[in-house]
């Protein structure tokens, strides 16, 4: 898992722009399933025929960012954010683009961090003419603050972008670790989760599983002065029961939690009062169907210090394991 | 170039009356059109118009075509007792562009009803009156009625309004057109085109093209989502009208797209991110036969690409729009030449579409 998680977060996949990592994710998950297929939007289907019910489970590939959408007679970069960026965290930051060109994000000088905004922001990449800026990156072009991956006390995992590779990585490990799955389960790497939970939607509605389980990040309790929060690091695995977009299905519910007590899996619920994930896209594509998530807890979501405990990703594969091995 | 005729048939469609949720006079109009190029048709009150051509069926792709019918207006939510007329907004609420406008009001696109939007004389402004528009709430239709009892003999709640405002050649050489309803009627003309076009080389087409005249785009609820799921596409292009900011002083880094530089073709907005590969189609097929084209440079707006890229188990899409100055009020102004150089693109990408097969 470790290694998985080292190596997803360096590749840049940002929302639209997720082929490297599913060529990456494609050739490690070529041993485990019988077929693996790309669809119209790019979202990565691995699918294991099986005896029991329609399993799909899906974490996504992209990551938040930016797009160039200008570049300035004195070679700045303008850009578009793409997914939920605050700009207070990104501000001074290395931000890398996929070809590896590596530059700054300021502000314009002047603006207030109240006032921070998409277009009060630049990329410096150290050039001084647009021709200069233009032989290293073109419109179109998309980057992310600086990857990285760090350990902090008692087993925490601490860098970017974690939301969601650590939920591939969790599919990884999972895919590697069951011997074999009694159900018929399709592992789906998404895309474009970050821009709406695009792409699960369009995966769910062609596979139209009976069940639909989402594995991604959820905020904590625990952090400095958050809002109460039942959710705690390293409490285990989270099991969704509702957040903005989707309220769990409770039979999936009670299923999971049943899984977790069986096999000794330690979990928490989880009542998220905002956010969406792709449990959400599934749940109501096609005829619908029963729809969960496996939450991993984390602080500091979209910044670049997301924070897991590595006990809460160990509990969460082992739940995945569990929920394609047994009878649902 | 587009055919003068193209003209002719986007003035005519400027100028019908088809706000969103009354396409029908729009569908009218585009079913006169299409006579004869077209091998299915369905017209229907949620999706719209779909017209099919049939290929040899020497590919599996579907094309999907996609262009909306309905434009930017307003519905009559109140007769007030001294006759004038209290309106929900369908065009995203702007007062400032409202008040002073004529309007034509009307159910079907018949009989239609002149009307004014109200609007206080400068003499009568109170000071603080004078530096803010008015709230919408505020604003009324006047047609002419002495009371509540008359206004209704031709008006009723739940009536439609737009802005009536004259189709209308400017500029050196008659290069710009204004009218209202250009987005989306410049799109509905360039498909009426195409099938003219592509209908009697049919035979040479490897895929079914579908062309969506679709309903309801403006207030997001679009009828392009049921079409979608109806076709089932592979592909889909979509033919848009977007705001240019290449005037009113705004910085170079927030204008979306040059008028004169032909259809700006976006990667993404704020509804889709489109599929690199058709994407890339469009942009080189300008490119080799030399019709301009641009990146739409901001990020910003969405279409019924949105609902047409997630539909089933998804769609490639692109789009190619039209760069439109004072977009979604009365008057729409376009370059003649990019309406020209946007069919010149969508048939030349459709015909490459054709080869790559």
């Amino acid at each position: 898992m470790v290694k998985y998680i080292r190596d997803l977060v360096k590749i840049i996949s940002v929302s639209g722009h997720e082929e490297r990592i599913r060529d990456y994710i494609a050739e490690k998950m070529t041993p485990y399933f019988d077929t693996i297929t790309t669809d119209a939007l790019g979202n990565l289907i691995c699918h294991k025929k099986g005896e029991g019910k329609k399993l799909m489970l899906a974490a996504h590939m992209d990551e938040i960012g930016f797009i160039v959408t200008f570049i300035e007679d004195d070679g700045y970069v303008r850009f578009a954010p793409i997914g939920g960026i605050s700009f207070a965290a990104a501000a001074f930051s290395e931000v890398v683009f996929e070809n590896g060109r590596v530059g700054v994000i300021v502000p314009e000088s002047e603006v207030k961090p109240a006032d921070y905004k998409a277009d009060s922001f630049v990329v410096d990449l150290g050039v001084k003419t647009k021709k200069e800026a233009e032989r290293l990156c073109k419109i179109g072009d998309t980057f992310a603050l600086r990857p990285s991956v760090t350990y902090l006390a008692g087993g925490k995992i601490c860098g970017r972008p974690l939301d969601d590779k650590i939920g591939c990585a969790v599919l990884m490990a999972a895919a590697e670790k069951s011997g074999s799955f009694k159900n018929d389960v399709t592992f789906v790497f998404t895309v474009q989760e970050e821009v709406g939970i695009r792409g699960a939607r369009c995966a769910a509605f062609a596979i139209a599983p009976d069940y639909g389980i989402a594995i991604d990040v959820t905020a904590t309790g625990d952090a400095k002065g958050a809002k109460p929060m039942a959710v705690k690091l390293a409490g285990g695995a989270a099991i969704k029961l509702k957040d903005q977009s989707a309220i769990c299905d409770v039979t999936l519910v009670e299923k999971m939690k049943t899984a977790a007590r069986e096999n000794n899996i330690p979990y928490q619920l989880e009542i998220l009062p905002y956010g969406g994930t792709d449990a959400a896209s599934m749940q109501l594509a096609g005829e619908g169907c029963r729809a969960g998530c496996i939450s991993i807890p984390t602080r500091y979501i979209h910044t670049a210090v997301e924070t897991v405990s590595e006990r809460d990703v160990k509990a969460a594969i082992d739940l995945t394991v569990a929920l394609c091995s047994e009878a649902l | 170039m587009c055919k003068e005729s193209g003209f002719s048939l986007l003035e005519k469609l400027c100028n019908t009356f088809g706000p969103s949720g009354c396409e029908d006079p729009v569908a009218k109009v585009i079913l006169e059109n299409i006579d004869g190029c077209c091998d299915e048709l369905i017209k229907n009150r949620t999706l719209g118009v779909i017209a099919c051509i049939r290929g040899n069926g020497k590919s599996d792709k579907r094309l999907m075509l996609s262009a909306h019918m309905d434009e930017v207006g307003f519905m009559i939510k109140s007769v007030c007792d001294d006759g004038t007329l209290k309106v929900a907004s369908m065009c995203g609420g702007d007062t400032r562009i409202m008040a002073g406008r004529r309007v034509l009001i009307g159910r079907n696109g018949e009989s239609l009803v002149r009307g004014v939007f109200a609007v206080k004389p400068i003499h009568l402004l109170k000071s603080d009156e004078r530096d803010s528009a008015l709230p919408l709430d505020e604003l009324c239709i006047d047609i002419g009625a002495a009371d509540k009892e008359e206004a209704e003999k031709y008006v009723s709640v739940g009536d439609y309004a737009t802005f009536e405002s004259d189709f209308v050649r400017f500029g050196e050489d008659g290069r710009m057109i204004k009218a209202k309803a250009i987005d989306d009627r410049a799109g509905i003309a360039i498909m009426c085109d195409l099938m003219k076009e592509l209908y009697p080389k049919k035979d040479m087409l490897p895929f079914d093209i579908y062309f969506a005249f679709t309903c309801r785009e403006e207030l997001g609820i679009s009828g392009a989502r049921g079409a979608a799921h109806l076709i089932d596409p592979t592909h889909a292009l979509i033919f848009e009208s977007t705001a240019v900011g290449d005037i009113c002083g705004t910085a170079p880094h927030k204008c979306v797209a040059k008028q004169g530089d032909g259809p700006a073709i976006s990667l993404m907005d704020r509804s889709t991110i489109y599929d690199k590969e058709l994407t890339k189609l469009v942009l080189s097929v300008g490119k080799e036969k030399g019709i301009p084209c641009q990146i739409k440079k901001y990020v910003s707006g969405g279409n019924d690409a949105g609902h047409i890229h997630k539909s089933r188990a998804g769609v490639r899409c692109a789009v190619m729009s039209i760069p439109s100055r004072y977009i979604h009020t009365a008057s729409n102004v376009i370059r003649a030449e990019d309406f020209s150089s946007t069919y010149r693109l969508a048939l030349e990408t459709v015909l490459a579409l054709s080869e790559g097969v």
